[in-house]
């Protein structure tokens, strides 16, 4: 079994534009067969992660170890070629000078694997990214999703324990980019390689990971499935990465039932499972627009009364832009829209859909 | 109240307003007139002529020049010294640029800036001064290094004979090892480092990836600079008349040369220098293929620098082979001819001997050198401008007009790549002897061969520089009212500014130094700075010769210095490919 850890990695890096891209810390656990997510802005150091992984860096401290099995700390690295781990990268880098087979066969021809059995495992890697019969054509006469598949097959063929990804998508269109992912994930499944991914695409991360891993200025900010990242984010910046978010600044107030509540203006929220809130604390509430109901004014629903200052159609939901005093939420509802602009309404959040980070603690 | 709609009046009210001047001539048609017609009479004209002189006989067309330059020995010949020459700098260029590129690019070789200097200072240095200096060297009898190696060695013979192919193939790669070293060095430096990475992690070791990534990547690169190698050093009449005639190796420029003594044979010179342009074409085309192929390494994306192999023990020969390159191809020949220049008569030991008597002598005695001085000055000037303006009118039509054959005009003015400078001359005279003007032996016949042979580096420049420009900047301008001059003027001269001025410093340094087409053009009147240097050399004058070699030398330094001052503008030879 190939386990995964990263204990304590620190890589001093320098990034594009001067910016450091390093990694500080950084500790992970990823099972054998797990697809896991590096997620996080330009600059996190997410790539320079993955290039400590594949052994392409040396890290200035801690260590990588697969299976057990120390392949880099700051002592030395065993080099790339001998990992035996697979990479696809940004730009593909297929070779343009070599046809698709030859791209593909490259790793076995290292492996010294026989012509037959090479041509076999060739064309059964390309059928598996659906690119069977294009074997002699040249990189430069595929398109950009054709080359993807190629640097996939050419990594899958000689079946590694480990792929790494390295923002693979972000070169193809929004249409294809969609479909690929779909095929990623059934390969991941249908071969139980233990997927290593670098995306800066929350839904790309979202939609495809068995866990992410947030990564902001070098350091791991939260580590846990799809499901958790979102919908508890342990600090404003997950929070803020993860997709649209509404941060609210609140006070700490006594309730009448004897818990805390965290008031902004009208807006009174119910902080029930917060702990380490002290009354008069500053927070942050942050609320995602798809948990804020808005209900037609009159009715007999509870709610803060809000106005409506926008209101954007986009499809499959409608974004509103509301009001409460000086605060302003953007609320996503249902595709079909009541209100129009000018409109008041009657706002309320449901209980538990909403996160609590206290201010100048937790922020960075 | 609204006033009654009067649509008369508010039609006048749109076109005044649509047109703020009344419209005066339109520059634009008189421009792209005049770029059109100056093509048609620097080019297009004398190369119909040049075709019609290598056929036409006293008794109506005739293949016999052809047949005759076939058949005839001489001649062919100087074609077979020409293509031998020609590949064996290829090779040569490849031998010693590939390495240096490599170990710039990829290793951590010690003093890889002053490797960069090396090839720079190679590529500026002029062919035909390089062929004097060696020459002083390795002259058979009196070669200052000859002399030295029979003096220390009296008992074998190790002198070597300038006068040869090997000499000539010498000094000329010392001139054109640099097109493959700067084409080889950037398609390295371009190569995307995943393309390694991705090998290194399917498990390929250094060497591997080496030979079967990157040398494959970068090839077209190679050959492309061996390619541009071969077709300077084929074109190069100075080191051909001063290495290859003593040592009676003819070649296509020394020959056709040569029938222009008297009687003058222009139908044999004509058919020989259609052959010559065959050739040319034949090598430029080819290397057009190969840098075609060249996207390889451009494809660009991120990935930094790939880390620099370790040389180990092969750091240090390495780094000799570096300085021996050095001092092969800048010390030796440049040192000895700052010596000779500074010496009252060269042979006489050294210290006894320094003055500045030599370039007293060509700056302010000898009116000759004065003239010839001022003569390459004036015209290195004119063509480098006029180039870069004919270049810009040239762009200008190819890029944002639409004019029918606009891309032959393109074309037409990137001909004289294919055209040796003195297959140019012999165009010229072929075109200009049949008109009424007596332009031969001016001034101004030289103008047009300058400004014929450097047209393509204006041309090349401008357009490139217009394409970057996008051109909603310009209608912009139009859609406030400025006329097609004014937006010139304020809105596209300003943008491509810097690049222009880098295409008159690409033109300027190696016209100030012209020798192949102003050999058969010059007359007393016009005589320039290399044509005199040539002339004082067949005279035996060498002190006068390195003085102002020295002084040619000084007005590059001079002009390559303001360049980098003025406009950061880096010198290389990219325009050239």
């Amino acid at each position: 079994m190939s386990e995964i850890e990263i204990a304590g990695l620190t890589k001093n890096y320098p990034g594009p534009g001067g910016k450091s891209a390093g990694v500080t810390d950084f500790s992970l656990l990823i099972g054998s067969g797990e697809f896991v997510t590096l997620l996080g802005p330009s600059g996190c150091g997410k790539t320079t992660t993955l290039r400590l992984i594949a052994g392409l860096l040396k890290p200035d401290s801690g260590r990588i170890s697969v299976a057990g099995r120390v392949l880099s700390s700051a002592q030395g690295i065993v080099p790339p070629e001998l990992r035996g781990m697979g990479m696809v990268f940004q730009n593909y880098a297929v070779w343009p000078h070599k046809t698709v087979f030859d791209n593909v066969a490259f790793g076995l021809k290292i492996r010294r694997i026989p012509a037959a059995k090479t041509r076999e495992q060739v064309a059964r890697a390309l059928a598996s990214v659906n690119l069977g019969g294009f074997e002699n054509r040249y990189p430069s006469e595929l398109s950009g999703g054709q080359q993807q598949r190629v640097a996939l097959a050419r990594s899958l063929v000689v079946e590694p324990k480990v792929l790494l990804l390295d923002e693979p998508l972000s070169n193809l269109d929004a249409k294809l980019r969609e479909r690929m992912r779909l095929e990623l994930k059934q390969l991941q499944r249908r071969t139980g390689i233990t997927f290593i991914y670098v995306t800066h695409d929350q839904s790309e991360a979202l939609a495809l990971s068995d866990r992410i891993a947030v990564m902001h200025e070098g350091r791991l900010q939260q580590y846990g499935p799809p499901r958790e990242v979102y919908r508890s984010p342990t600090n404003r910046v997950v929070a803020d990465f993860m997709g649209t978010v509404n941060l609210v600044q609140a006070r700490v107030c006594a309730a009448s039932d004897g818990g805390f509540v965290a008031e902004a203006g009208p807006l009174k929220l119910a902080l029930g499972r917060c702990s380490g809130i002290q009354l008069g604390d500053q927070v942050e509430l942050a609320i995602r627009p798809e948990s804020i109901r808005l209900a037609i004014n009159g009715g007999d629903t509870a709610g803060v009364r809000t106005r409506i200052e926008e209101v954007s159609y986009l499809g499959n939901f409608t974004e509103y832009s509301v009001t409460i005093g000086p605060i302003r939420l953007r609320v996503q509802s249902g595709p079909d829209a009541p209100f129009v602009v000018g409109d008041e309404a009657l706002l309320s959040i449901e209980t538990d859909q909403y996160n609590v980070f206290a201010l100048d603690k937790n922020t960075k | 109240m609204a006033e009654p709609f009067d649509i008369e009046k508010r039609t006048a009210e749109t076109a005044a307003l649509t047109s703020p001047r009344p419209r005066r001539l339109n520059l634009e048609a008189w421009v792209c007139a005049a770029a059109i017609a100056a093509v048609i009479i620097l080019i297009v004209l004398p190369l119909a002529f040049l075709l019609w002189g290598s056929v036409a006989s006293a008794n109506g067309l005739t293949i016999d020049y052809f047949t005759r330059v076939l058949h005839t020995r001489i001649y062919f010949q100087a074609l077979e010294n020409s293509l031998v020459l020609g590949a064996w700098v290829g090779l040569f260029s490849i031998l010693i640029g590939l390495p240096m590129a490599w170990a710039v690019t990829r290793t951590d070789l010690p003093g890889r800036g002053f490797v960069k200097l090396t090839a720079t200072l190679a590529y500026l240095s002029p062919p035909f001064l390089l062929a004097i200096a060696f020459v002083n060297l390795f002259s058979p009898r009196a070669g200052v290094i000859n002399t030295l190696l029979r003096q220390a060695f009296p008992s074998h013979d190790l002198t070597f004979n300038i006068f040869s192919m090997a000499g000539l193939v010498l000094v000329t790669v010392s001139h054109t090892f640099p097109f493959v070293y700067l084409l080889a060095a950037s398609a390295l430096a371009s190569v995307d480092s995943s393309y390694e990475e991705a090998a290194q992690i399917l498990g390929a070791g250094k060497l591997r990836i080496t030979l079967s990534v990157t040398l494959p990547l970068v090839a077209p690169a190679i050959l492309s600079g061996a390619l541009i190698a071969f077709i300077e050093a084929i074109a190069l009449f100075g080191s051909q008349a001063i290495v290859g005639l003593p040592g009676r190796i003819f070649t296509l420029p020394t020959r056709i040369y040569s029938l222009f003594d008297y009687p003058p044979q222009y139908g044999l010179a004509s058919a020989l220098s259609l052959i010559f342009i065959a050739l040319t074409v034949a090598a430029l085309y080819l290397q057009r293929a190969y840098l075609g192929r060249r996207s390889f390494a451009t494809l660009g994306g991120k990935g930094g620098q790939s880390r620099r192999l370790s040389l180990g023990r092969w750091r240090w020969p390495l780094f000799m082979f570096s300085v021996i390159v050095f001092v092969v191809v800048i010390v030796l020949p440049y040192g000895s001819l700052l010596a000779v220049s500074f010496s009252k008569s060269w042979g006489l030991p050294f210290w006894q001997n320094l003055t500045f008597a030599n370039y007293h002598f060509v700056l302010f005695e000898y009116a000759v050198t004065q003239r010839a001085i001022l003569n390459s000055l004036v015209l290195a000037t004119a063509a480098a401008t006029f180039c870069v303006f004919l270049g810009s009118a040239i762009g200008w039509i190819d890029v944002r007009t639409t004019l029918p054959l606009r891309r032959v005009l393109d074309y037409a003015a990137l001909i004289p790549l294919g055209l040796p400078g003195i297959v140019i001359a012999v165009a010229l005279v072929q075109f200009w002897l049949r008109t009424p003007l007596p332009l031969y032996g001016s001034l101004a016949i030289l103008f047009l061969a300058y400004s014929a042979r450097y047209l393509p580096l204006g041309a090349r420049v401008a357009n490139a520089a217009l394409q970057q420009i996008d051109p909603s900047l310009e209608q912009s301008a139009r859609i406030l009212g400025a006329s097609w001059a004014e937006t010139m003027r304020d809105i596209t001269l300003p943008m491509i500014r810097s690049t222009l001025f880098a295409g008159w410093i690409l033109i300027f340094v190696p016209a100030i130094q012209e020798l192949s087409a102003s050999i058969l053009l010059f007359s007393g009147k016009s005589i320039t700075i290399a044509v005199a240097v040539y002339n004082l050399y067949e005279n035996g004058s060498i002190e006068a010769v390195a003085a102002l070699a020295f002084i040619n030398i000084a007005i590059i330094a001079v002009a390559i210095w303001f360049a980098n001052r003025i406009g950061g503008v880096a010198v290389r030879p990219e325009a050239l490919g």
